[in-house]
């Protein structure tokens, strides 16, 4: 809720990276998430951040499990989620798609 | 640790027979997978090992990668042991289901799973932790060999940190992995694989422990049931029973002369079997049998396949067995089942919580033989097997009544185990003889007792039933009105025979009378015959005398007697 009231105005996306320490896993998705966003031209945006290690909790309240996890709040609070370390370009884009300005 | 390592530690489940079947439950600290196809009882399965976990004060964690928590919960509150679920807050539900669109785009981990799980069991005290259709989570995975990692992930979680762990999986055919998953029962010590096929139109469930690295267990596939009290492996449920005291006690049949003739009646704890062809009043004996239970204020299971009570009790009124008053009594229970509703293991199920309930001192199944009719691919043997054992066990005296083929009146081919398990066996018979059938009975073994083996007639009568003597005629017996011909016949010839003799003993009396008096008569004579000679030889005397004096005058001779009229003669 918080997450939302943070970024209501912008009337953009919230980004959650769901992530565990310093996975191998976890380090290519922060890696591949800031390099999409880069190339979006949406470097205002920053994802979210939570370490399941650190704050398990998070995962039962957002219902994610697998980590590196990508989950995406729209202004509308329809919720969607992309698991893996975002190393497949495309799909990242597609999923990413709503941020893209020129849309 | 390195003891740990060494010897496979057992957690209980709480399901009897899972627990017997592997010798004291599932490898403890370690991942047993389970697996099945859709509604072969999985979820089941994993929620009553919790619910039983919970009753014991122990702890649990359960995660639904598939069916929605609701769901869940509606799955386990149709059970008996459902409330320990309801009311308990020592087990969490984690809600683990992915969310409708969900794509991945790339390997992931599961690390992130396992800190949620092990902050969930630091709440809990877990002992057991389910994961019921990972392969939902793990389908996700590009890789399937990264999915396979990720479950050796989770077994090495587990054994570092002491969970004990379910892990479910939806089996595609006979493969012995979930979809996506394909070679992790490798990884894993113990398998399970539930199955429901149907047989005859019937569900015919069961399970299997394919595998237990280290430990003894039952590698058959075992009849499984799933009703209110959940999952049960019904024939392997057995208590550990005190050693079996062999009664000395006869018990009677409710027929003098059939108790006689088993040497007292039937031993406290046996079983006895009556088989015989339909309408052979297998009924009338095994209900003079529990009559006779109830008279001794004994308590008697009474079960009739497909007979109604009303009928059957009616029936058995007309020939003097009166079970009325004792069902009102409370000590004869009667149940009727029906065979065919049910499966074979079913049966024996409700057989044996009926005989948990009402704790017998007799059971009575009439017939038994009904069970074969019941569908089941385990197959009825197997059923009256365990039951016979069962009872046996618990020194319950039982009356099984078994209904012979027309062609087959002793049924050894279709009865051919329970005939041998039974202590005691009588067949009823009819023989047809000059336009009618009479009733026989004969008693084929009775374990422990010297016994007739003489066939007899089975009388039915308005107050009961009694045991005639047969009549032997050569090689032949001889029943019914040719018995009673036979009888009359013998009765006759046996009058004939007496009279013969008294009139030969009269015979030889009369002609000792005749004699007797012909002896007397003989002696008269003879009286008679002396009397006359002595007369005669006084008189010679005298004629002698008188001539001497004649021709000798002088000399004197004196006459004989002083007679003058001797002289006047002169």
């Amino acid at each position: 809720m918080s997450i939302i009231k943070q970024s209501g105005e912008s009337r953009l996306p919230v980004l959650m990276l769901f992530v565990t320490g310093t996975a191998p896993r976890s380090q290519r998705a922060r890696t591949n998430i800031a390099k999409m966003l880069e190339q979006l031209n949406c470097t205002d945006i920053q994802p979210y951040e939570i370490d399941l290690l650190e704050q398990p909790e998070q995962g039962i309240k957002h219902s994610v499990f697998a980590t590196p996890s990508l989950l995406k709040v729209s202004p509308t609070g329809g919720v969607s989620v992309l698991y893996g370390d975002l190393s497949e370009e495309d799909r990242l884009r597609r999923f990413l798609s709503d941020l893209d300005p020129d849309q | 640790m390195s003891e740990k390592e060494t010897k496979l530690q057992k957690l209980k489940t709480g399901i009897i027979g899972l627990d017997n079947i592997t010798g004291g439950g599932l490898p403890s600290g370690q991942v047993t997978l389970l697996l099945g196809q859709a509604a072969a009882g999985k979820t089941v399965l994993s929620l009553q090992i919790l619910a039983r976990a919970i009753e014991r004060g122990e702890g649990g964690v359960f995660v639904t990668f598939e069916e929605s928590p609701a769901q869940v919960k509606r799955d386990a509150a149709s059970f008996s042991w459902g409330v320990h679920l309801q009311e308990s807050d020592r087990w969490q539900l984690i809600d683990a289901r992915p969310r409708f669109n969900t794509e991945a785009a790339g390997e992931f981990d599961i690390e992130g799973l396992l800190s949620i799980v092990a902050a969930t069991i630091a709440k809990t005290r877990a002992t057991w932790v389910v994961f019921d259709g990972i392969d939902q989570l793990l389908q996700y995975q590009p890789d399937p060999r990264v999915a396979i990692d990720q479950v050796r992930l989770i077994n090495e979680y587990c054994e570092n940190n002491g969970w004990t762990l379910l892990l479910s999986g939806k089996a595609i055919g006979d493969s012995m992995a979930p979809a996506h998953l394909e070679g992790i029962e490798y990884l894993l010590s113990a398998t399970l694989v539930l199955s429901a096929r149907l047989v005859n139109q019937q569900l015919n469930r069961s399970l299997r422990i394919s595998k237990f690295r280290g430990s003894g267990h039952l590698a058959d596939e075992l009849p499984m049931i799933i009703d209110d009290e959940g999952i049960q492996l019904p024939y392997h449920e057995h208590l550990p029973v005190d050693e079996v005291i062999a009664s000395n006690e006869r018990l009677s049949t409710g027929i003098k002369r059939l108790d006689k003739l088993l040497d007292g009646g039937i031993y406290r704890g046996s079983s006895l079997l009556i088989s015989g062809r339909p309408g052979t009043a297998k009924s009338t004996l095994a209900g003079s049998f529990a009559q006779t239970a109830a008279l001794r204020g004994e308590r008697t299971l009474y079960v009739s396949f497909d007979e109604m009570e009303a009928p059957y009790v009616r029936n058995l009124a007309s020939v003097g067995i009166k079970l009325r008053a004792h069902i009102e009594a409370g000590l004869i229970r009667f149940e009727d089942l029906s065979a065919y509703s049910l499966r074979v293991t079913e049966h024996f199920l409700i057989l044996r919580r009926l005989l948990d309930s009402f704790d017998p001192h007799c059971l009575v199944i009439d017939p038994v033989s009904a069970l074969y009719k019941a569908s089941g691919t385990e197959g009825a043997s197997m059923a009256t097997e365990h039951l016979i054992d069962l009872v046996r066990r618990r020194g319950i005296t039982t009356v099984l009544t078994s209904l012979s083929g027309i062609d087959d009146p002793e049924g050894e081919s279709t009865l051919g185990q329970v005939s041998t398990l039974a202590d005691s066996w009588i067949v009823l018979d009819y023989n047809v003889r000059g336009g009618e059938r009479n009733r026989s009975l004969s008693i084929v073994k009775s374990r422990g007792s010297a016994h007739s083996n003489q066939e007899r007639e089975l009388l039915l009568s308005g107050d009961g039933i009694y045991l005639a003597d047969v009549y032997e005629h050569g090689s032949e017996v001889l029943m019914g009105t040719a018995r009673a011909t036979r009888e009359r016949e013998e009765a006759t010839a046996e009058r004939r025979r007496q009279l013969k003799r008294k009139q030969r003993l009269l015979d030889i009396e009369r002609r000792m009378e005749l004699v007797e008096r012909e002896r007397q008569t003989l002696a008269a004579e003879l009286e008679l015959e002396k009397e006359e000679s002595a007369e005669t030889d006084r008189l010679e005397r005298i004629q002698r005398q008188q001539i001497k004096q004649r021709r000798d005058p002088e000399k004197n001779n004196p006459p004989l007697h002083p007679a003058s009229d001797e002289g006047g003669l002169s």
